[in-house]
């Protein structure tokens, strides 16, 4: 075994360390000064995982080492899996996590035989292996203790039996999701899903669990910090949704202290999973004794964060000589600038520059002293990546955290709120909320072609409006462990405002939010007394329907309408009471515009308002995305605007948009029709006080056109829906 | 890849309509054709996925002909991100499709690995005819057979079953064990019962993969076979997964096999034994 050590041009201070054990570390020989060993993986070095998301990668020859004494001239013995059998020869190993009695190591692994990756269940004491019972075509990966005897760990096993499992609709991958089983491979259970990945689970002092989850609704498109508790129920956002964020992607968080975590920042792709370090702090900061926590008030809103490695880069731009990239941190102590374990390659750690030079990034083990920026070599083997070091050190185990599950909701999850009015997102007026409509998410995965519109949000189903009671609460019974988001909606079936993320519930778990992303460091209160809405009863939206049964390809009343394919039910709208005028002739009521290239390379291209289906004429086609969608889409969504702007071409003329995504209020169709109250019951009542654009031109429109429109536009005003799924034809 | 001009031919008439972003040197979410060649000339496989995949929104004339050479890239990973690139423009793609599907019936096996790739990573239904009829084909070699399945598995759509109950009797294990493996993946599939019989396939990766098909869908018929292999199979690989499907099961008659399995000399296996054990009615 080769056991070399690089040489890292930072400084003469590189070799010398005291003073560093102060705060926290309870030594005065240094940080490492009472570990008696490092455990570290070793695996063969590779260059395939630049997605962060990446699980997959496989390259038989890895295994975990153990350094003692921790340092350069330590000892190196291998203790996984020489000794468990001719079966483990050849294995990788993903990721591992040492137990509370330090007796024992779960790790993620996958032999040349499997066709997926694995748990397995190393003893110290004599080297044995056994394999977690799972699935053996879906991967297990990322293991951590939990206390109780447990594991958790994310997998591509699917939670809904006889679903696909929600394929990434960017990044393309199969999706991977919490879930836990027992040590002994018994009571496996797999937590809701996410409509794309969610990784690199990690335990926190108070008993949650803290992760990296790929938030993409829409333009959101970026990895999240995210906690829930050990039962995989309340779902709660960490850190990098409000602007709080250092970069595109948070990934890999270990707690330093109670509302304090190291996390790797970095992009979502080419960078191979690692990025620049930073220490990010919850809540508000205050010191004891030398060690610094962020425990009180802890909130998204709330969190800051400190760069530890100030000239890495936190994009997939090439990092640079000496500077490197960092794949993981283990905090040795929780001094304001604390002293971590980490990995650390050199060089320009990117996926492109490394296969054009015939590299792969070398991950080493270091000692990073953060206050002074100083690394100090631990173990190099250049043939490996040497990654996630840990003490071999016992740790108290948190307390088991778990939330109730209630049996009468018979399998559905309860959704609601206290007082949906109280809200740090976003200022409502009393009384404008008439309920909150929930909305399933699914990917291409159900046979849609690969994007739904060209205005790239997935598919949706609306699953009904959950009315708000007189002192704001609502709640709603939905199916468990789909993806859903939120609108709160007026009485015309509008969107006042539009939660951006998606999220889900386990069965039997009941969620009941203080208000509509309320102030998190704050208590809601509510008038003293029961609310109403456990005097009226939660809406039932679909809580006891399969997914076959989330769809209406004929719905016959307004509050029937779940999916809106544009063709089938959008479309017979436009044909039925539009296109007497609005066919595409060039006037008044057709406005046209231009678009054009400055540079003069191309011809104008001019399109014409034009609310008649058919396929767009092919010199649009390119401007709508390259979809083939039709022509009163186009008119209605509009151009790819992302593209026009990149492509440095100029829009002439009389250009709208007339559905704007998540926004039928704001939207210009909308408030020409101005719709119909529909809510609490269809009355003449107008949404707007102007005149409505039908009067006089012809049959208004019915309760049921106007809300299927305005869902068109709340629900990101695509073209597919599973009502018109065309993947459902049988050929 | 000397079918790529025909192909660029038969999209030239849209090149002319793409020329209304030929000047584009930057389009997307910051891709580029440049980028994306600079990534192609790196040979990272992760590298031209990156690029691809910012490209993702490109108005990019010069980008087609270097996408469309990816689509017949050595690599299935690029296959399948240049694949991905043409399904997000439907137009090209089924100009690109008609010239694959015309691949099937005659081409080489490598004509047809990249053909069933594109139609399959596109979701291309009409093309099930063609696939059905090209798993038949004789003179294929397993690169292309295993396109075929991967096709028809991606597209999850039963109307590939035919292509895999055929691959499960190709003499390629590998052909063998991927149209398995894909059984289980297609919508709506309501049988595992075409898999029972792999049970018994000469090869260990096939009996390993039926053993976990036949768990996964919880396929009755299967449990005597199980039992046998769970005790029986020299593969340890096998008699785990003949464990956990048994446990998935749950059939209490199983106890006798699975309680002799909780001392397999295997650490693949006993735990997995025990376990199922334990989830027995």
């Amino acid at each position: 075994m080769k056991h070399q050590i690089k040489s890292i041009a930072i400084g003469a201070a590189l070799f010398t360390l005291g003073g560093i054990g102060c705060g926290g570390s309870g030594s005065d020989s240094g940080p490492l000064g009472n570990v008696d060993s490092l455990i570290i993986l070793q695996r063969p070095k590779r260059n395939d995982t630049g997605d962060i998301f990446q699980y997959t990668s496989f390259k038989p020859g890895a295994r975990i080492v153990q350094l003692q004494p921790p340092t350069a001239d330590g000892t190196l013995t291998t203790i996984c899996c020489d000794k468990a059998g001719p079966d483990f020869a050849q294995i990788d190993i993903s990721s591992y996590d040492i137990s509370f009695d330090a007796k024992s190591i779960v790790f993620s692994g996958k032999r040349p035989s499997d066709m997926a990756y694995g748990l397995f269940l190393l003893q110290l004491s004599d080297g044995h292996v056994d394999q977690i019972a799972s699935n053996p075509m879906r991967d297990f990966v990322s293991p951590i203790f939990l206390p109780g005897d447990r594991v958790m760990f994310t997998s591509n096993d699917v939670v809904e039996k006889g679903a696909p499992q929600h394929r990434d609709e960017y990044e393309r991958g199969t999706t991977i999701q919490l879930g836990r089983v027992n040590l002994d491979g018994t009571g496996l259970e797999l937590g809701p899903r996410n409509l794309s990945h969610r990784t690199a689970p990690s335990l926190a002092s108070d008993g949650r669990v803290i992760f990296t989850q790929w938030d993409h609704l829409g333009p959101q498109n970026s990895g999240h910090l995210m906690f829930v508790n050990q039962d995989m129920q309340e779902l709660r956002e960490g850190f990098g949704k409000e602007g709080t964020g250092a970069s595109n992607s948070t990934l890999k968080a270990h707690e330093i202290s109670p509302g304090r975590f190291v996390a790797i920042a970095t992009a979502r792709n080419r960078t191979i999973n690692s990025g620049a370090l930073i220490d990010i702090r919850l809540g508000d900061v205050a010191t004891q004794d030398g060690a610094v926590n962020a425990a009180v008030n802890q909130s998204e809103a709330n969190a800051t964060y400190r760069q530890l490695t100030p000239d890495v880069p936190m994009d997939n731009s090439p990092s640079a000589d000496t500077v490197g990239r960092y794949y993981d941190a283990f905090p040795l102590n929780a001094k304001d600038k604390p002293d971590l374990l980490v990995s650390w390659a050199d060089g320009p750690v990117e996926s492109g520059v490394l296969a054009a030079a015939g590299l792969s990034a070398n991950f080493g083990i270091y000692l990073y002293d953060s206050a002074h920026q100083q690394r100090r070599p631990i173990l190099d083997d250049p043939e490996m990546w040497d990654i996630f070091a840990q003490p071999l050190r016992t740790r108290p185990a948190p307390n088991v955290v778990g939330s109730a599950q209630d049996p009468k909701l018979a399998g559905q999850t309860l959704i609601g709120s206290l007082d949906v009015y109280q809200s740090s997102l976003h200022t409502f007026k009393p009384g404008e909320i008439f309920g909150v409509r929930v909305m399933e998410g699914f990917s291409s995965e159900e046979g849609f072609p690969e994007d739904f519109g060209t205005t790239m949000f997935e598919g949706q189903a609306n699953l009904g409006v959950a009315k708000v009671a007189a002192d704001g609460s609502w709640a709603a019974k939905i199916p468990a462990n789909v993806p859903v988001h939120l609108q709160t909606v007026d009485v015309f079936g509008m969107s006042l405002f539009n939660e951006p993320v998606w999220f889900s519930g386990r069965p039997g778990e009941a969620r009941m939010c203080g208000g509509c992303h309320e102030d998190r460091t704050r208590t809601t209160n509510v008038t003293p007394g029961q609310l109403d809405i456990f005097a009226l009863g939660a809406a039932q939206l679909f809580g006891d329907k399969p997914r076959s049964a989330r769809i209406k390809t004929a719905p016959t009343t307004a509050t029937e309408v779940v999916g809106v394919g544009w063709n089938t039910q959008v479309q017979p709208i436009f044909d039925a009471k539009c296109i007497s005028c609005h066919e595409g002739t060039p006037g008044a009521a057709n406005p046209s515009y231009t678009i054009t290239d400055p540079s003069g390379v191309m011809a104008p291209v001019m399109w014409t308002f034009d609310l008649r289906g058919g396929a767009l004429p092919p010199e649009m086609a390119i401007a709508a995305g390259g979809g083939a969608y039709s022509r009163s889409y186009f008119s209605m969504a509009g151009p790819d605007m992302e593209a026009i702007e990149k492509a440095h071409l100029m829009i002439m003329g009389n250009f709208k948009v007339y559905m704007n995504p998540e926004d039928a209020r704001g939207s210009i169709a909308i408030k020409l029709l101005n719709p119909t109250q529909l809510f609490p019951a269809p009355s003449a009542t107008r949404a707007f006080p102007t005149t409505p654009h039908m009067m006089g031109k012809g049959t208004e429109l019915t309760a049921q056109e106007f809300y299927t429109l305005i869902l068109a536009a709340d629900m990101g005003v695509n073209y597919y829906a599973r009502e018109n799924n065309p993947g459902l034809q049988i050929y | 890849m000397k079918n790529i001009g025909t192909k660029i031919a038969a999209v030239a008439v849209l090149v002319l309509v793409l020329v209304l972003a030929s000047s584009a040197a930057y389009a997307g979410k910051g891709g580029s054709a440049a980028a994306i060649q600079a990534a192609v000339s790196s040979t990272s496989t992760d590298a031209i996925i990156a690029e691809v995949e910012r490209a993702e929104g490109l108005m990019c004339e010069a980008c087609i002909q270097t996408l469309t050479n990816l689509t017949e890239d050595a690599r299935y990973e690029v296959r399948e991100v240049a694949a991905w690139w043409f399904a997000k423009r439907p137009a090209l793609k089924d100009m690109l499709a008609s010239q694959f599907a015309s691949d099937l019936p005659q081409g080489g096996t490598i004509k047809v690995r990249n053909a069933a790739d594109f139609l399959g990573r596109t979701k291309t239904y009409t093309a099930l005819p063609q696939l059905r009829a090209a798993i038949h084909r004789n003179d294929l070699g397993a690169e292309a057979k295993l396109a075929l399945v991967r096709a028809v598995g991606f597209m999850a759509h039963t109307g590939g079953n035919e292509v895999l109950t055929t691959a499960m009797a190709d003499a390629d294990a590998s052909v063998r064990v991927a149209a398995i493996v894909a059984w289980r993946d297609m919508l709506g599939q309501q049988t595992a019962q075409p898999v029972v019989a792999s049970l018994g396939d000469q090869d260990a990766k096939v009996r390993a993969a039926a053993a976990a098909v036949v768990g996964n869908m919880t396929e009755q018929s299967a449990r005597g076979t199980l039992e046998a292999l769970v005790v029986q199979d020299p593969d340890s690989t096998v008699r785990r997964n003949a464990a956990w499907a048994l446990g998935q099961l749950g059939n209490a008659g199983s106890r006798t096999a699975l309680l002799q399995a909780t001392g397999d000399n295997s650490g693949l296996v006993r735990g997995v034994a025990k376990a199922a054990l334990a989830g027995l009615h």
